[in-house]
C-alpha cells in the first residue's frame, strides 16, 4: 500500500517560500496588485451597471399618455407601441401605479390621492438596440395619442462610453499585470527548483514521479495565490471604503454598493483568482518535471 | 535480465559514445564494467538508468523495454534499480536514517515498514550506531555505504554503482567492493564501474572491457587487462 505524507508537502512548500524569501515577496506583491485593480475595476464597472439600472437608463424609454386620453385610446397606443420594430418589452403604468410609485419615493407627495393625481398612463419600453432609438422615438411621436417620448438615450450613450472606456483601461491592466505576475511567479519558482536541483535529481534516481517532485512547488504556488488574495481583499476593502464614505457623504445622488453586502465576492473571487495564477505559474515553470 | 542489443548512442552534439553494444547479463550476476576514460561506461550505465536514451538498437531490463518504455513509466522502472554513484549526492541536511528512509518516503512506504526496513538496511552495509550522523560527520567511504544503503531502501533487483569507490581512499574502497560482493550473494543483479585494477582481479568476477564504444572484452575470472 501506498501512502504519502501530506505534511512533507507543505514543509517544502514553506521552506522554498523562505529560501527564496525576496522573490516570493516580490511575487505577492505583484499578485496582490494585480488583485486590487482587478477587484477595482470589477467594482466600479458593477457599480456603473447599479446605478444603470437604478436610473432605469439600460434600454428604456417612457412615453406618457395624453392625460385626457380614454382607456380604450391607451389600449390602441399600447397596441401600437407594441408592433414597432427594436422592441423588447412594454409595460403599461396606470396612472394609479405611476402614483404609488412616487409615493414610494418621494414623501412630498403624501396629500395627492387618486382623485387629484396629475399623472397620465405611461409605458415604460425596453427596446432592443441603442443604434436604432432615434427611429423608434420618431414612430413613438406619430403615434396618436402620446404627449411625450422621455428618451434618455444621450445619458445613457454617455454612461455605456465611458463603461466601455473602463473596460479598456481594464482589459489592457489585466493583460499586462497578468503576464507581469506570472512571469514573476515562474521565475521565483524556478529559483526555488534550481536551489534544490540536486535533491530532485536524487528524487528521480530513486524512482519519484513527476507529481511527487513537483507538488511542493504547485503548493508553493498556491500559498503565493493565497496570500496574495488575503493581502488584496484587505487593500481592497480599506480602499473600497474610504470611497464609499465620499460617495455616501458627497455624491448621494450616486448610490454604491456596500462592501458589507459583497465582502464575500471578493474575498471568495480573489482567493480563486490568486490560487490559479500562483499555480498556473508553477505547472508552467514545472512542466519538464511534469512530463518526465 | 539485462539485454543489449546492438545499442548505440550518439549524443546530440554528434559523440558516438557507443558503437554497437551486445552484452547479455543474467539475474544475479555481477559485473565489472572497466575500460579508460571516456570508454562509454557511464553513458553505459545513463541508459540502464534511462537517464539517456538508445540511439539505435534493443535494451531490455526484465519485462522493461527501454526503447519503448513512455515518460511517465520511467519513475516505476527506476524503483527496479538502485543506483550509486562516485560523489555519494546524500542530502547533507538529513540525517542518516533519513536519507535512507526518503527513498522509501518517495515511493509511499508506510513510516511503520520505513522505521523497520532502514535499520534492517544499515546493519547490511555495516552501519549501525551511525543512523543520527549527518553526511559531513562521516567519513566518505561511510558515506557510500548510506548511498549504497539508500539504493537498496526499495529492494531493487538490480544495483548500479558508477566508480563507486572513485573519491574513497583503498582501504575503505575494498570494503565497498566488498559489501557489493555481498549485495550481490543476497541475491541481486550487480554492475559495478570501476577503475580499480587491483580489486578486480581480487574478486575474479566477469569483467566486461570497454573501449572506444565497443566492447572489447567479457570474461569471467578478473585479470584487468594489462593492454589497455
Ligand atoms: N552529455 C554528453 N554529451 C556529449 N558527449 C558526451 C556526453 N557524455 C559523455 N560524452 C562523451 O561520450 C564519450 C563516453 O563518455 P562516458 O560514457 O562518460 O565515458 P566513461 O564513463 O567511460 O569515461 C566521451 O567521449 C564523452 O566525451
Ligand atoms: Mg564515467
Amino acid at each position: 500500500m501506498r501512502r504519502y505524507n501530506p505534511f512533507y508537502f507543505i514543509g517544502q512548500a514553506f521552506e522554498g517560500l523562505f529560501r527564496n524569501g525576496v522573490m516570493s515577496f516580490a511575487s505577492i506583491a505583484v499578485l496582490t496588485s494585480l488583485l486590487v485593480v482587478i477587484g477595482g475595476f470589477t467594482l466600479l464597472v458593477t457599480n456603473i451597471d447599479v446605478n444603470l439600472d437604478e436610473f432605469g437608463l439600460i434600454n428604456q424609454i417612457v412615453v406618457f399618455c395624453d392625460p385626457n386620453a380614454s382607456d380604450e385610446q391607451i389600449a390602441t397606443i399600447g397596441e401600437a407601441i407594441g408592433k414597432l420594430d427594436n422592441i423588447e418589452s412594454v409595460q403599461h403604468v396606470t396612472k394609479e401605479e405611476g402614483l404609488e410609485q412616487m409615493k414610494a419615493e418621494y414623501d412630498i407627495y403624501d396629500d395627492v390621492d387618486e382623485a387629484n393625481n396629475p399623472l397620465p398612463d405611461s409605458f415604460v419600453i425596453t427596446y432592443l438596440e441603442n443604434e436604432k432609438v432615434p427611429n423608434l422615438d420618431y414612430q413613438l411621436n406619430q403615434i396618436e395619442g402620446i404627449a411625450k417620448v422621455n428618451n434618455r438615450l444621450d445619458l445613457a450613450t454617455k454612461i455605456e462610453g465611458f463603461k466601455r472606456g473602463v473596460m479598456l483601461v481594464f482589459v489592457w491592466f489585466l493583460v499586462i499585470l497578468g503576464v507581469v505576475s506570472i512571469f514573476i511567479i515562474i521565475n521565483t519558482i524556478k529559483l526555488s527548483v534550481f536551489s534544490r536541483r540536486n535533491e530532485i535529481s536524487i528524487m528521480q534516481y530513486v524512482g519519484a514521479t513527476g507529481w511527487f517532485i513537483s507538488l511542493p512547488y504547485i503548493i508553493e504556488g498556491a500559498v503565493i495565490g493565497i496570500v496574495s488574495s488575503v493581502a488584496a481583499y484587505f487593500i481592497e476593502w480599506y480602499i473600497y471604503s474610504y470611497i464609499e464614505e465620499m460617495v455616501i457623504t458627497d455624491l448621494q445622488m450616486i448610490s454604491i454598493l456596500q462592501f458589507t453586502d459583497i465582502r464575500g465576492y471578493v474575498f471568495w473571487g480573489f482567493v480563486g483568482l490568486g490560487i490559479i495564477t500562483g499555480v498556473l505559474g508553477s505547472i508552467i515553470s514545472l512542466a519538464r518535471y511534469l512530463r518526465q | 535480465m539485462i539485454d543489449f542489443v546492438n545499442v548505440k548512442k550518439a549524443y546530440p552534439n554528434g559523440t558516438m559514445a557507443l558503437k554497437g553494444i551486445d552484452l547479455h547479463i543474467d539475474e544475479g550476476e555481477f559485473v565489472f564494467v572497466c575500460g579508460p576514460s571516456g570508454a562509454g561506461k557511464s553513458t553505459l550505465m545513463k541508459l540502464l538508468l534511462r537517464e539517456e536514451r538508445i540511439s539505435s538498437g534493443k535494451l531490455t531490463v526484465g519485462e522493461y523495454d527501454l526503447s519503448e518504455l513512455s515518460n511517465v513509466r520511467v519513475p516505476y522502472y527506476r524503483r527496479e534499480l538502485g543506483v550509486v554513484f562516485q560523489d555519494f549526492r546524500l542530502f547533507p541536511k538529513k540525517t542518516v536514517f533519513e536519507n535512507v528512509a526518503f527513498a522509501m518516503e518517495v515511493v509511499g512506504t508506510p513510516k511503520s515498514l520505513i522505521a523497520r526496513r532502514v535499520p534492517a538496511i544499515l546493519n547490511t552495509v555495516n552501519l549501525n550506531g551511525k543512523q543520527d550522523s549527518f553526511p559531513n560527520e562521516i567519513s566518505g567511504g561511510e558515506q557510500q555505504r548510506v548511498a549504497l544503503a539508500r539504493a537498496l531502501a526499495n529492494n531493487p533487483k538490480v544495483i548500479i554503482a558508477d566508480e563507486p569507490t572513485g573519491n574513497i581512499d583503498p582501504k575503505m574502497s575494498l570494503e565497498i567492493m566488498s559489501l557489493l560482493i555481498k549485495i550481490n550473494k543476497l541475491g541481486k543483479t550487480v554492475i559495478v564501474v570501476t577503475h580499480e585494477k587491483d580489486l578486480v582481479d581480487y574478486y575474479k568476477q566477469r569483467v566486461v572491457m570497454l573501449d572506444n564504444g565497443l566492447i572489447v572484452e567479457d570474461r569471467v575470472g578478473g585479470m584487468f587487462n594489462a593492454q589497455v
